[in-house]
């Protein structure tokens, strides 16, 4: 059948097995393809596009290149942030019908607890925003607010799985596993997926949230860290200089050669030989990536960082535009790590967590929309923020102000990237309990991300199982086009 | 330059494709064979509109006879013998956009297209697939070069290459073939000295003992055991926020090594896994591979329980159907299989055979579902603390949460964290009475005591298992489009109808047995010898293994959407050859080992290459990298190592602060092991979920949440950073350089050579030993290097060449 192979005369699944993608790979694809590694197309232009390593050509023209999700693990509470819920001004302490599912379960009853922040109108569209956002206000006119978004579960495990990976149970390939997946990467020495976790530590599931599950592991997200060495075993131990690494690698790369020779024919020798060449280009390039000496003053202060409270997710802020601008697909900046308040889980003081945590990010966040903007960049960039779900109108105990989880109704927002600014889709009832009118799924969510970067949400897809699997399902998921410019 | 050679075979790749395009299967252009070609063309791109589901236009194409009469439009779309009257065909080429089928994705190859008017041409003949049908004993094909044949597989193999016009690639030499067999079967290199020791007088009689030596050696067990540990999804955890450990995992891993150690008949290890509570007699053993079911996801904080308990049968149902009969049955779970003939009954029908299982837990007892007493005496007297422990609990709770709701929110959360002993502490007495805080005092003091007796009982003994199961499971009902909370009709245990169907015989089950005997019925129908699938699946894993490709290269997927088997008459000739060995499958691994077919050299061959490009008829053994395990135990042989201890619990290698980093609790659930312990075999590591270990995932160690198949063979530079850069491989670079030390003093060039031995196995070329002593030199001269430093940098280098990492 030769209508089958079509790989340089293999199948599509060995062809994958053999050489693998994604991080690296895409690179060692071009790499090759200068050595006229990949044959040419035998037939029309079939075998070219069916290359998996490749920079893959989207299904339509897209509008973003890259995209930044900003995940704000732990759950922000919306009514506190950008839904405005004027109705529950002074209903604090009020006991309310409301049904809630949370970490507590369901319940019928609750406590009100009234936002704690004051709300102001900014932008020309007078999008109402929380004092706990005051930079992030300016930015409005450039935001798509998507008020009426749910998720299946309250639960952290299960609910950080489905906004990561589509689906409640792990197993399945990460959002930016499936961008590379469709679009490969265009830098040759950077992973494609790149994932910066909070200084406190990872979010519950740890590596989970960027599996590649059933694809190859080539497509998982790696870890950048913006301080030491930058990628897992990056760095040559202390003592072997760059140049004596070039030594090792010049000799192994003579023995395999020889090695190679006496076996014409196994592609796959060839590459592991340009792989240690990528390696090696690797290691000069990453650490350049999240070097921030090049950043003038100005720069580094529109950020905020050097002030304690807004410094790290400053420079990883930074870090993830200078990534945009060496061509990485997809970053996901966590802001909180491990547990309680260190994210934002406000269970017990509301007001102390969420200043805390809207007060390290509400800066830099502001920072990267302008600073894309200003740059030129923000067009093809996508940003989306947003937690796993959000957070209940009632108090969670009889005393306090802490919230529990809330997965029928929550907010996240898009800016960039072909987004329409200062509009919102949806609304919550006015208790924000609930999604009431043009209710959003997790799925709505990621068809548009995979939309604005020039992927059908509903063509991309992988067999594995026996089935066609896709990030949104099997079923046709439109992307939330009000919000596409 | 390798450029230049890539760019020659490219091209002669171009010349050869042009010069097939149009024609119609290479490998047999005689005749069409509809089951291995057709049907998955027209299952692929016809069968979403025209099929099982959907019959547009009134035919569909899992169906002759609704094919050739008029469908609704009038025209016929197959006329038989006649592929210029046949409206398919004419469909299919049309230029125009709006009648061109397939309507959606891009229009079908000139080749394809051709493939379907030979199959017309021929008489449009409707062929069961191949999978579908009973295992049929095929004779041993006529070969032209019968001295080249040293079993039944070999007249196989011989006489497709013989009908292509090419020749078997000659045997590997000794040396070669000695590696080979020690990776192969024991999943570790040979020592240079067993190499030499074996290959002296070499001869077919010494090949035969040494692969026999081999599959008598327990490493074998260990290396073999990961191949069913990767079918059957082994983790140690349950993944989700907490990623739990699941006690006494490690048992049901070395009841796998154990079991191929042992030659367990393989219907026999089913019907062990599948019921081993249920057998007769039950043993430890068997209880302990019932672990089979334990081994899934377990969200012990479901947002929809319900759900939740049917992606737990999901689990089991799609392991089963996948690992052990190679179907997709869980295509069925919301509706019919979209491609092969399976039912969603057949699937609800398979659900209801395992649905005595409990699930895995729930999260106030996460052990009482799955861990199995062995003893139970021991167990009982525990049992009866415990019970007596639980009801202090309960009161002691009950007077804590009375005080907790009183204290301040932040006490109140302070309380659900590590720190609610402290706060119950300091703040108990003032939040609750005076009466109530004597009571709990009291209580406190008893509590202890039972803690201290129950630290005087012996040990209880237990396994991962089924400790629990429904005597009389509920009521199983077909689920509208998967959805638990739509039940719709009622269906009991039955196998697939694809596999000739038929109820198991429950009448057996006495009143007031422990368990329903469903899983009983349905592990004797998997092992039963006319199972066709059952024999046929597993020496497809074990080919897979062999030659880095099954003989059908999706082993999980036999059905319409997998790839068709190279050589079916092969594997069907293998399955019953199974079956007559009474399911030994060492007996299977030998037939296959002793095969001219598998010693085989790998050296490539233009001219097979040119005709064979992908070596579908294996005229050369591939050339293969070795796994994860085999490369990180492979690194313990060369620099001596290795700690070959057999079983036990599982071992933690040290990760570094920047891995344990990725976790919400930087270190939660990852032990601390002896140098000792971390110095044992891969297959020993402790598999946690949400914690893959950096070495072993970069060489592409599975994801373990669903079964894998086959392994992702990548080459990525993260594998050279790890080899190069990581702590664990500088650590053993210095113990190899200690090693060469003790073994040839400090001469570099002996010690240059002793390292790629080391390292190959295998005698080294001059040349290369040259060129680690230059490097050796180069370090030292150019770059300031310590003697000691350059030498261990060429130790490292050894470590990374391809002729390590590769199988010839």
């Amino acid at each position: 059948m030769p209508a089958r192979r079509d790989f340089c005369g293999r199948t599509r699944r060995e062809f994958l097995w053999q050489t693998g993608a994604g991080f690296g790979a895409v690179a060692l694809a071009s790499l090759l393809e200068e050595d006229g590694f990949f044959c040419k197309p035998a037939r029309g232009a079939e075998a070219v596009q069916a290359n998996p390593l490749a920079e893959k050509p989207p299904h339509f023209a897209p509008q973003a290149k890259s995209v930044i999700f900003l995940f704000m693990y732990g759950g922000p509470s919306h009514i506190d942030t950008f839904d405005y819920k004027p109705s529950m001004i002074g209903m604090d302490g009020k006991t309310v019908n409301v049904k809630t599912f949370g970490r507590g379960g369901h319940r019928n009853q609750g406590r009100i607890v009234e936002p704690r922040w004051k709300f102001q109108r900014y932008g020309q569209c007078g999008k109402w925003v929380s004092d706990l956002f005051p930079n992030l206000a300016t930015c409005v006119d450039d935001i798509a607010f998507l008020h009426s978004m749910t998720a299946d579960s309250p639960i952290h495990g299960s609910a950080m799985l489905m906004m990561n990976s589509g689906r409640i149970l792990s197993g399945a390939p990460a959002l930016g596993s499936w961008v590379n997946y469709g679009l490969g990467t265009v830098n040759q020495n950077l992973p494609g997926f790149v994932v910066m976790l909070d200084p406190t530590g990872g979010p519950i599931s740890g590596a989970k949230n960027w599996s590649s599950g059933y694809m190859p592991a080539t497509y998982q997200g790696t870890v950048l860290r913006s301080e030491g060495s930058p990628i897992l075993d990056l760095q040559p131990p202390l003592g072997t200089t760059r140049r004596v690494q070039r030594e090792m690698l010049d000799s192994i790369s003579a023995i395999n050669r020889r090695h190679m020779d006496a076996r014409h024919g196994d592609d796959a020798l060839s590459a592991r030989i340009a792989s240690y060449e990528l390696a090696y280009k690797m290691q000069q390039h990453a650490p350049e990536a999240v070097d921030l000496s090049t950043e003038s003053q100005e720069t580094l202060d529109l950020y905020g960082v050097h002030d304690p409270r807004t410094d790290d997710f400053a420079r990883r802020c930074i870090i993830a535009r200078r990534l945009v601008e060496r061509g990485v697909r997809c970053i996901q900046l966590y802001s909180g790590g491990a547990h309680n308040d260190d994210n934002w889980d406000a269970h017990g003081d509301l007001e102390a967590n969420h200043n805390k945590h809207a007060g390290a990010t509400d800066r830099p966040v502001a920072a990267l929309l302008k600073d894309l903007k200003r740059r030129g960049l923000l067009d093809s960039t996508l940003v989306v923020w947003g937690g796993e779900f959000g957070r209940q109108p009632t108090a969670e105990y009889a005393k306090g102000t802490g919230r529990d989880h809330n997965a029928y109704g929550f907010t996240m927002w898009m800016a960039g990237g072909g987004i329409k600014g200062g509009i919102s889709v949806g609304a919550t009832d006015e208790l924000g309990s609930a999604a009431v009118e043009r209710p959003l799924h997790v799925k709505h969510l990621h068809a548009t991300i995979l939309h604005q970067l020039g992927l059908d949400p509903n063509r991309l897809s992988y067999f594995y199982s026996g089935l066609d699997q896709k990030l949104v399902g099997v079923e046709h998921v439109e992307p939330i086009r009000e919000v596409i410019g | 330059m390798p450029g230049r050679i890539f760019v020659l075979r490219c091209l002669f790749l171009v010349l050869y494709a042009g010069a097939q395009a149009g024609q119609v299967g290479f490998l047999s252009a005689q005749e069409v064979d509809f089951a291995q070609e057709v049907q998955p063309l027209l299952a692929r791109r016809c069968y979403a509109c025209h099929g099982p589901d959907q019959q547009e236009g009134g035919f569909r194409f899992d169906d002759r006879d609704t094919l050739v009469v008029e469908a609704d439009s009038g025209e016929v779309p197959i006329v038989p013998g006649d592929p210029g009257a046949s409206e398919l065909l004419r469909r299919i080429r049309s230029d125009d956009d709006s009648e061109r089928m397939p309507p959606e994705g891009k229009p079908l190859t000139e080749a394809e297209v051709a493939l379907l008017e030979a199959w017309i041409a021929g008489g449009a003949e409707f062929t069961r697939h191949w999978a579908f049908q009973p295992v049929q004993r095929h004779r041993l094909p006529q070969v032209r070069d019968v001295g080249w044949l040293h079993s039944g597989i070999d007249a196989f193999i011989l006489a497709r290459l013989e009908q292509a016009g090419l020749r078997p690639a000659p045997q590997a030499q000794a040396e070669v073939l000695i590696r080979r067999v020690f990776l192969d079967i024991t999943g570790l290199p040979p020592t240079p000295e067993q190499v030499v020791e074996w290959a002296d007088r070499w001869s077919d009689a010494k090949y035969q003992r040494l692969v026999d030596t081999l599959l008598a050696d327990p490493a074998f067990g260990e290396h073999w055991a990961r191949m069913w540990l990767d079918v059957v999804r082994y983790a140690e955890t349950n993944s989700f926020e907490r990623d739990g450990a699941k006690p006494n995992a490690w048992k049901y891993r070395d009841y796998v090594i154990n079991s191929f150690n042992a030659d367990k008949p393989y219907n026999q290890f089913l019907r062990e896994q599948i019921a081993g509570d249920e057998l007769q007699p039950v043993t430890p053993e068997s209880l302990t591979a019932t672990g089979f079911y334990r081994l899934g996801l377990w969200d012990d904080e479901p947002a929809d329980p319900l759900l939740a308990e049917f992606d737990g049968y999901d689990d089991i149902v799609t392991t089963i159907s996948q690992a052990m009969l190679g179907l997709t049955l869980n295509c069925a779970r919301c509706h019919d299989h979209k491609i092969d003939p399976l039912t969603q009954r057949d699937y609800y029908s398979m659900l209801a055979c395992v649905r005595d299982v409990t699930p895995y837990g729930v999260r106030s007892d996460q052990t009482g579902n799955n861990q199995i007493d062995l003893n139970p005496e021991v167990a009982q007297r525990h049992e009866a603390l415990a019970q007596r422990k639980k009801v202090i609990q309960r009161r002691l709770q009950h007077i804590e949460k009375n005080a907790i709701v009183k204290m301040p929110a932040p006490d109140q959360r302070a309380t659900e964290g590590p720190e609610r002993e402290r706060v119950l502490r300091e703040k108990l007495a003032e939040y609750t009475t005076e009466k109530l805080y004597a009571e709990y005092q009291q209580l406190k003091r008893e509590l202890e005591e039972i803690l201290a007796e129950q630290r005087r009982l012996p040990p209880r003994e237990t396994v991962l298992g089924l400790a629990k199961v429904d005597a009389v499971p509920k009521p199983t009902h077909i689920l509208l489009r998967g959805n638990p909370h739509s039940p719709g009709e009622e269906v009991g245990p039955a196998f697939p109808s694809l596999l000739g169907g038929g109820a198991p015989d429950l009448s057996a089950v006495p009143e007031g047995a422990r368990s329903s005997g469903r899983r009983r019925a349905l592990a004797d129908w998997l092992a039963d010898d006319r199972n066709w699938m059952t024999p046929r699946v597993i020496v497809n894993r074990l080919w897979l293994h062999y030659f880095g490709r099954g003989i059908v290269r999706s082993p999980n997927n036999f059905g319409l959407m997998g790839d068709p088997p190279t050589h079916p008459e092969l594997l069907d000739y293998l399955a019953t050859e199974l079956v007559r060995g009474d399911w030994s499958l060492k007996r299977m691994h030998r037939m296959i080992l002793l095969s001219a077919t598998y010693r085989m050299s790998s050296r490539f061959d233009a001219r097979a290459a040119a005709i064979d490009p992908q070596n579908d008829l294996f005229w050369r053994q591939n050339l293969r990298r070795l796994s994860a395990e085999q490369v990180r135990d492979g690194v313990l042989v060369a620099s001596g190592g290795l700690n070959s201890q057999l079983g036990g619990p599982s071992m933690f290698p040290t990760l570094s602060a920047e891995v344990l980093a990725s976790q919400s609790r930087p270190g939660n659930g990852w032990g601390n092991s002896s140098a000792a312990d971390q110095a044992r075999r891969s297959i020993y590591i402790h598999v946690k979920r949400s914690l893959p270990v950096p070495l072993l995932k970069v060489f592409d160690f599975p994801e373990t949440d669903t079964s894998c198949e086959a392994r992702f063979l990548t080459t990525q530079p993260g594998q050279a950073l790890s080899m190069l850069n990581s702590q664990w491989m500088q650590q053993q670079a210095a113990a190899l350089l200690e090693r060469v030390e003790r073994e040839c003093g400090l001469d570099l060039t002996a010690q240059a050579r002793r390292c790629l031995e080391l390292v190959t196995s295998l005698p080294p070329q001059a040349a290369d030993v040259d060129e680690l002593v230059d490097l050796v030199q180069r370090l030292k001269q150019g770059h300031g290097l310590s003697d000691r430093q350059a030498r261990q940098a060429m130790c490292l280098v050894a470590l990374n060449l391809n002729s390590f990492l590769y199988i010839d």
